[in-house]
């Protein structure tokens, strides 16, 4: 009760305070060049190159406070050690260390499997849903693990993956199918490699949907003209797909593969909540989480975290400016 | 105290509480030793006075605790304010830093308040504390080394009273199952090795194994290449191992590893194969002991286990434990203990903070939480009719015969090594390493660490 009540009062001190402090510093603006009297139109030219600034000033501030200084504050924590300079040691054990080198390769898996397998699936499911009655069904129902938490689906899976003694019942779904079939059942995400990509399609389950509806969208946005002048000139529908309809729709893939990209390079969740990393499926964030939080060295932490944002910053980069050019 | 008022309605609740409504009633039950509150009360005068104490116990523990307290309320007059918390360990650096300590607090870990101990944040305690905790508490030389830190001159001096202590060297079974087929309890390792064999040629599977935790996957391994290494070895490595003073990767910490892989990784003698061993979960792995047909006739596992039994378990029928035996081979390591604890400390120094330390060392202190539930006491002079049931006095009676007690290594070592390389070492060894791999990986990580030289907060033990 008490939470709610105060949950409730910090909403309203929040938008009445930035009701106030807009229109109190509009009014501010306003009383030191007012836009009257003989020097009206110089003070309207002044107050409005400051206006935007008063209005922007909230938000870059806290943009600095929350998002500039942790990136300048990790990467001086990446060069030091204890408050002590260190050059690019951190750097060095990093490269050293056999875990770095297993994340990496895994990271490069990720990258590779998730967005290309997310956006296919989507891609098809999109063209599919499209043409047939019942698609808004199946269209819902690929999107809705897109409504899941990244650990609610961990659980959810790690039930699927599930492993009981053989000759007990399994109630892992793959074992269970597994042992019906007349093999014998595994600890799946205890072995090496096929562990990763059982994760890996976790995170297709549930980036899939999401690529099925921008894809959706952009293929109903092509003219009907070219799809009908290739039929007219004989094209069979595969052929209609993928050298009429994809081709128009390039940019779209590209947002959409790029977006998968940047969340899979920050891949965390699902192997914390899973395996925490071990049978050898670490990644680069949940390496980074042990060694912050398990092993308290946030000079390492934020190592890492550097190499991760230098992974991320190019597809970032080509992501916005894909995105920009979609728009114009 | 950011809430007065809060505070105030709290110690009026623990006012009205006040003797009457202690819940043994002074001088009725014979099995508490009345005679030591009486003293205590005697020489104790602090009405008015109050002492601030902040520990990591919330919910029912809390409640204990408090039941517990009141006893030194109605002995001495005093006060006690208790907050609990969950991030206790957080907690107090942050209060400590603030330069608003509570008097007492209660270490989940000693390595913290080693820590503070070094900073000069913590009083040490009268100078009798090591002769009275080797005299009182069993394995008495062991509690006192657990306890003494060097201060910020850098001398030594006995900083934390042990209280409320958590045992790990069990092995749980079920007596049904055992008689049904003419086993024994173990006494010797050996016997425990030669039983494992026998299980398997009789057609069973000896042991239920599961080091799953989730994001802690792979610490119950831990407990047993610990409990393994005090049976191996004298207590004096067992220490240089947590401190680091010998490599990871020595040759007997290798050997204990490779005896827990013994048991953990021969495909017979394990519930789920041993490459179930890693997946299951070791909240699970109990329901082996449980099944008609038993799955599974043994399990290592600390005390908290029983929660995750099946609801109508009969502790004494259903299941049992015995002490994990030690090697006949190796009759002059006695009977080590491996465990867990809390620990009180002074942070501010008051004499009612002085006082009620000193409470702690009356046997009623202890009996008082023995009758409820969850304490287990070293203290030889606590009556152990004082336990609530027979399942606590059997581990308090581990506890009291115990020749060494040794806290669990992997709280003790850095968190980088005890949190995550050691169960990384042991999922990786179980999984198909061998034991010098596992160990020289956790090694390597370890070198690391010293390389760089940070990590000094937690756990450094010497």
């Amino acid at each position: 009760m008490n939470q709610i009540l105060f949950a409730g009062l910090t909403i309203l001190v929040g938008v009445a305070g930035c009701l106030a402090y807009f229109w109190l510093s509009n009014m501010a603006l306003d009383r030191v060049f007012p836009p009257r009297g003989a020097s009206a139109s110089a003070n309207l030219r002044r107050s409005g190159r400051i206006r935007p600034w008063l209005f922007l000033a909230p938000a870059i501030l806290f943009l600095g406070v929350y998002l500039v200084y942790p990136v300048f504050a990790s990467v001086w924590l990446a060069l030091s050690q204890g408050g002590v300079f260190v050059g690019i040691e951190n750097f060095v054990w990093l490269v050293q260390d056999p875990k770095f080198r297993e994340s990496l390769i895994n990271n490069v898996l990720w990258l590779i499997f998730v967005p290309s397998m997310a956006t296919l699936i989507g891609l098809i499911a999109a063209q599919l849903t499209d043409n047939i009655k019942w698609g808004a069904i199946a269209k819902s129902l690929i999107f809705m693990p897109m409504a899941i938490s990244f650990v609610g689906a961990a659980v959810i899976w790690k039930f699927i993956y599930e492993f009981r003694a053989e000759g007990l019942a399994q109630i892992g779904l793959l074992n269970a199918f597994v042992t019906t079939l007349g093999f014998a059942p595994h600890a799946w995400l205890t072995i090496p490699l096929l562990n990763t990509f059982l994760l890996m399609m976790i995170m297709v389950w549930m980036q899939a949907g999401f690529a099925m509806v921008l894809l959706s969208a952009a293929l109903r946005g092509i003219p009907d003209e070219t799809i009908e002048a290739a039929i007219l000139d004989g094209a069979n529908p595969w052929q209609v797909f993928w050298r009429v309809q994809v081709p128009q729709i390039k940019g779209t893939i590209a947002v959409v593969w790029t977006t998968i990209t940047i969340m899979v390079l920050k891949i965390f969740d699902i192997v914390f909540a899973i395996t925490n990393g071990q049978w050898g499926t670490q990644v680069l964030a949940n390496m980074m989480y042990d060694w912050s939080f398990r092993a308290g060295d946030f000079n390492r932490g934020a190592t890492i975290a550097i190499v991760i944002m230098i992974a991320v910053l190019p597809i970032m980069i080509w992501n916005i400016r894909n995105a920009h050019r979609e728009r114009d | 105290m950011r809430h007065p008022l809060l505070v105030g309605a709290l110690t009026f609740v623990a006012g009205t509480a006040g003797a009457q409504d202690l819940l043994f009633p002074p001088g009725e039950d014979a099995r508490f030793t009345w005679e030591s509150f009486d003293t205590f009360a005697a020489d104790h005068d602090l009405s008015g006075q109050s002492v601030t104490i902040s520990g990591p116990w919330t919910a029912e523990d809390e409640v204990t605790f408090r039941r517990m307290f009141e006893y030194f309320e109605a002995a001495t007059g005093a006060r006690v304010n208790y907050s609990g918390s969950d991030s206790f360990e957080q907690q107090i650096v942050i209060d400590t830093s603030a330069g608003s300590p509570p008097d007492i607090a209660v270490f989940p870990q000693p390595g913290l308040a080693r820590g503070m101990a070094a900073q000069g944040r913590l009083a040490p305690l009268p100078d009798d504390t090591g002769d009275w905790l080797r005299a009182n508490y069993a394995a008495g030389e062991s509690w006192v080394d657990l306890v003494t830190f060097p201060g910020p001159d850098g001398r030594e001096a006995v900083f934390g009273m042990p209280y409320k202590i958590d045992v790990k060297s069990l092995v749980f079974y079920s007596p049904e199952n055992f008689a049904a087929m003419g086993y024994e309890v173990p006494g010797t390792m050996e016997d425990l090795k030669s039983l494992t064999e026998r299980i398997v040629s009789d057609g069973g599977v000896p042991w239920c194994i599961g080091l799953g935790a989730g994001a802690t996957t792979g610490w119950p391994a831990t407990d047993w290449v610990e409990d393994l290494m005090l049976r191996l070895h004298p207590p004096e490595v067992y220490d240089q191992w947590v401190a680091h003073e010998i490599p990871f990767d020595d040759p007997r910490v290798v050997e204990a590893i490779e005896e827990f892989g013994w048991f953990a990784k021969t495909d017979a003698f394990v519930d789920g194969g041993a490459g179930g061993v890693g997946w299951i979960d070791h909240r699970d792995s109990p329901t082996g002991l449980f099944s008609i047909p038993p799955r599974c006739f043994l399990m290592h596992q600390a005390s908290f286990i029983g929660s995750f039994f099946p609801p109508d378990t009969e502790f004494g029928s259903d299941v049992d434990f015995f002490y994990m035996p030690p090697y006949a081979s190796h009759p002059d390591l006695g009977r080590p203990v491996l465990g867990a604890g809390t620990t009180f400390a002074i942070t501010r120094d008051t004499p009612t903070a002085q006082a009620f330390v000193h409470f702690l060392r009356t046997p009623i202190a202890h009996e008082v939480w023995m009758a409820q539930t969850g304490l287990l006491s070293p203290l030889t002079t606590a009556n152990l009719d004082a336990y609530g049931d027979p399942t606590l006095r059997g581990m308090g009676e581990i506890l009291v015969n115990a020749d060494t007690f040794r806290f669990d290594a992997s709280d003790l070592m850095p968190g980088a090594i005890g949190a995550a390389a050691f169960w990384t070492g042991m999922i990786d060894f179980v999984a198909g390493d061998s034991a010098e791999d596992a160990a020289n990986m956790i090694e390597r990580t370890w070198v690391s660490l010293a390389r760089t030289g940070g990590l000094d907060t937690e756990g450094e033990a010497e």
